[in-house]
């Protein structure tokens, strides 16, 4: 017997609605088979078995909650011990064969909670907090909330002498600022209707304080003639439709802030406030942000500083119809580095986006609007693009945006440099002078 | 000797033991047993009408009670106590109040009350359990 048990599917997920089981008690499953659909705040997410063998029994009703830890089925598999250990199941799957693996399997958590204290503590409200009511009541006085305490008695209990060591120790402050603020109670007038949120929605709403309270936001708000990008996606976008591909003005956007992030990796970063430190990311996964009818859902191009246009623009479209139709895959929500919304394609022209914690920076794009300028004294009509650029100003100094978007704007303004790139980055200076890099005699640092 | 009006017997800081009658002097004993502990000995003398404001300041002082009595445990007295020490102090508790009373059956005939009437060492057996308790 093996008793599959809802895995910690990551991202803070701690429970989900079950939606449809695939198979009923007695149906033979092989491993890797779809056995649940199940949704949780982010996703609908299809839960593969990990073994071979009968249904002996099924979880939850279809429509209830279910928790990670609990069982989802109990599997006949042809084991005697009532435990399976994890580690031997994955062993032997690894050993059969390897075409299970479509899916992707996921590991099979014993543990009901995350490891992480933040994730535990920030999430999941409901979990019940062990104190004694004198201990409740000093942390209340205390103005501390007691689930984001750290209890040191028997099954995690929050004793006196937690809240009164919490007291003295500077985290206080830390405790302080993140407990809930209190909101007044909204009252009804005659003939309101109240509505549920959905749990999509709940976890935008959990996301977005998070962001604003803990990040200091900071916006950059500049304008960008794109009239060569214009030109150029005109030319080529019906090449690219003989490919198959959508070239939209995003796969640019997307490709040159990969771009620049080379050039400036603290906006591919996150911060680590507890160990003071910033984590470099190694990858540059650019999410987008997707309007769905449920709400936002933000997925992320993996790996973009590898992919070519074409392919971007391709991801982009394969990524935002998935969002949409809420089929996309937990692992293409996570990891994400920085995000990009597009708020004109609402026809707004400038925005001060929310960071997805843990990213430190999100780029804006308003519409791209014919505009007159002046050049060389006289008005032209050229294309213009807002961009606002929001980052974490508590590791990146205004100057750095500054620099940023100067480097972005570089990249944006003439697409060939956008793809020449690797022969401009190797042939020409950086510096004013433009000189070739082996004449050049700078202090940048070129390669002769 | 007033109608309605607890005696205050010892003052203490760090847990209240409620009791009457003949025991509060086995409670008295029994305090000599555990030295290190700063109790304070309540003889409420009636528990109709009970002291309420004594046993209630008492508690939200100290945070402990351990409430002691001769009579059989179910329905007794000190399930009242309880009650109202919820009602009343219940954001002071540092411990679960707790009660040591007679069993529950028919208490019996005088040959055999040794067995049934609580000792000194049961007391402070009690006394060092709540005080045990890390609040």
């Amino acid at each position: 017997m093996y008793k599959f048990k809802f895995a910690d599917i990551g991202e803070g997920i701690h429970e989900g609605k079950i939606l449809e089981y695939s198979f009923k008690v007695g149906d033979k499953i092989n491993e890797g088979d779809t056995l649940v659909v199940i949704e949780t705040d982010k996703v609908n997410a299809e839960i593969p078995v990990p073994v071979d063998g009968k249904i002996v029994e099924l979880g939850p009703k279809e429509g209830e909650i279910v928790h990670v830890g609990e069982i989802l089925a109990v599997i006949d598999d042809g084991t005697e011990s009532t435990d399976a250990k994890p580690e031997e199941k994955s062993d032997d799957s690894d050993n059969e064969s390897d075409e299970a693996g479509v899916v992707g399997k996921l590991e099979v958590s014993e543990e009901v909670i995350a490891s992480s204290s933040e994730e535990s503590t920030s999430s999941n409200k409901s979990e019940r907090v062990l104190a004694t009511p004198v201990a409740r009541k000093l942390a209340s006085d205390m103005g501390v909330d007691i689930k984001n305490v750290k209890g040191t008695g028997d099954h995690g209990r929050v004793l006196k002498s937690d809240l009164e060591k919490l007291g003295d120790s500077p985290q206080k402050n830390v405790d302080v600022q993140q407990q809930k603020l209190e909101t007044p109670a909204i009252k009804d007038n005659n003939g309101d209707r109240r509505e549920k949120i959905s749990t999509l929605r709940k976890s935008v709403v959990k996301a977005m304080t998070l962001s604003k309270q803990i990040i200091p936001h900071t916006t950059l708000i500049d304008e960008l003639d794109v009239s060569k990008l214009v030109d150029f996606r005109n030319d080529y976008k019906e090449m690219a439709k003989t490919q198959g591909v959508k070239l939209t003005y995003m796969a640019f956007i997307i490709k040159a802030l990969a771009k620049t992030i080379k050039e400036y990796p603290v906006f591919n970063s996150s911060f680590d406030s507890v160990n003071e430190e910033i984590v470099y990311r190694k990858d540059i996964n650019i999410g987008i942000a997707v309007d769905t009818p449920d709400g936002l859902i933000v997925p992320n191009i993996k790996n973009v500083e590898r992919l070519s246009l074409f392919e971007i623009a391709n991801e982009v479209e394969r990524l935002s119809s998935l969002a949409k139709e809420r089929k996309i895959q937990l692992n293409e929500l996570q990891n994400g580095t920085i995000t990009i919304t597009n708020f004109g394609a609402f026809d707004a022209i400038s925005g001060t986006p929310v960071i997805k914690h843990p990213e430190v920076a999100i780029l804006g794009i308003g519409k791209i609007m014919k505009k007159p300028v002046v050049e060389n004294n006289e008005i032209v009509i050229r294309d213009i693009a807002p961009l606002s650029l929001t980052f974490d100003h508590r590791i990146i100094d205004g100057a750095d945006g500054g620099r940023f978007m100067m480097a972005y704007k570089k990249y944006l303004k003439d697409p060939l440099l956008l793809l020449m790139s690797w022969f401009y980055e190797r042939i020409w200076c950086n510096c004013i002078r433009g000189w070739t890099r082996w004449l050049c005699s700078c202090d940048k640092g070129c390669p002769k | 000797v007033p109608i309605g009006k607890a005696r205050m017997v010892k003052k203490g800081n760090d847990i209240t033991i409620i009791a009457w009658g003949a025991l509060v002097r086995e409670v008295e004993k029994a305090m000599e047993l555990v030295p290190n502990v700063d109790a304070e000995i309540i003889d409420l003398r009636t528990i109709s009408p009970m002291d309420q404001d004594a046993i209630i300041n008492s508690v939200k002082k100290t945070g402990r009670v351990l409430i002691v009595h001769e009579a059989v445990k179910s329905f007794g007295p000190a399930a009242e106590i309880i009650s109202l020490i919820n009602e009343k102090a219940f954001v002071y508790l540092e411990a679960a109040p707790r009660r040591l009373t007679g069993f529950d059956i028919t208490v019996p005939l005088p040959k055999g009350e040794p067995h049934f009437i609580i000792d000194p060492e049961q007391i402070a057996y009690e006394v060092k359990n709540i005080m045990a308790f890390e609040a």
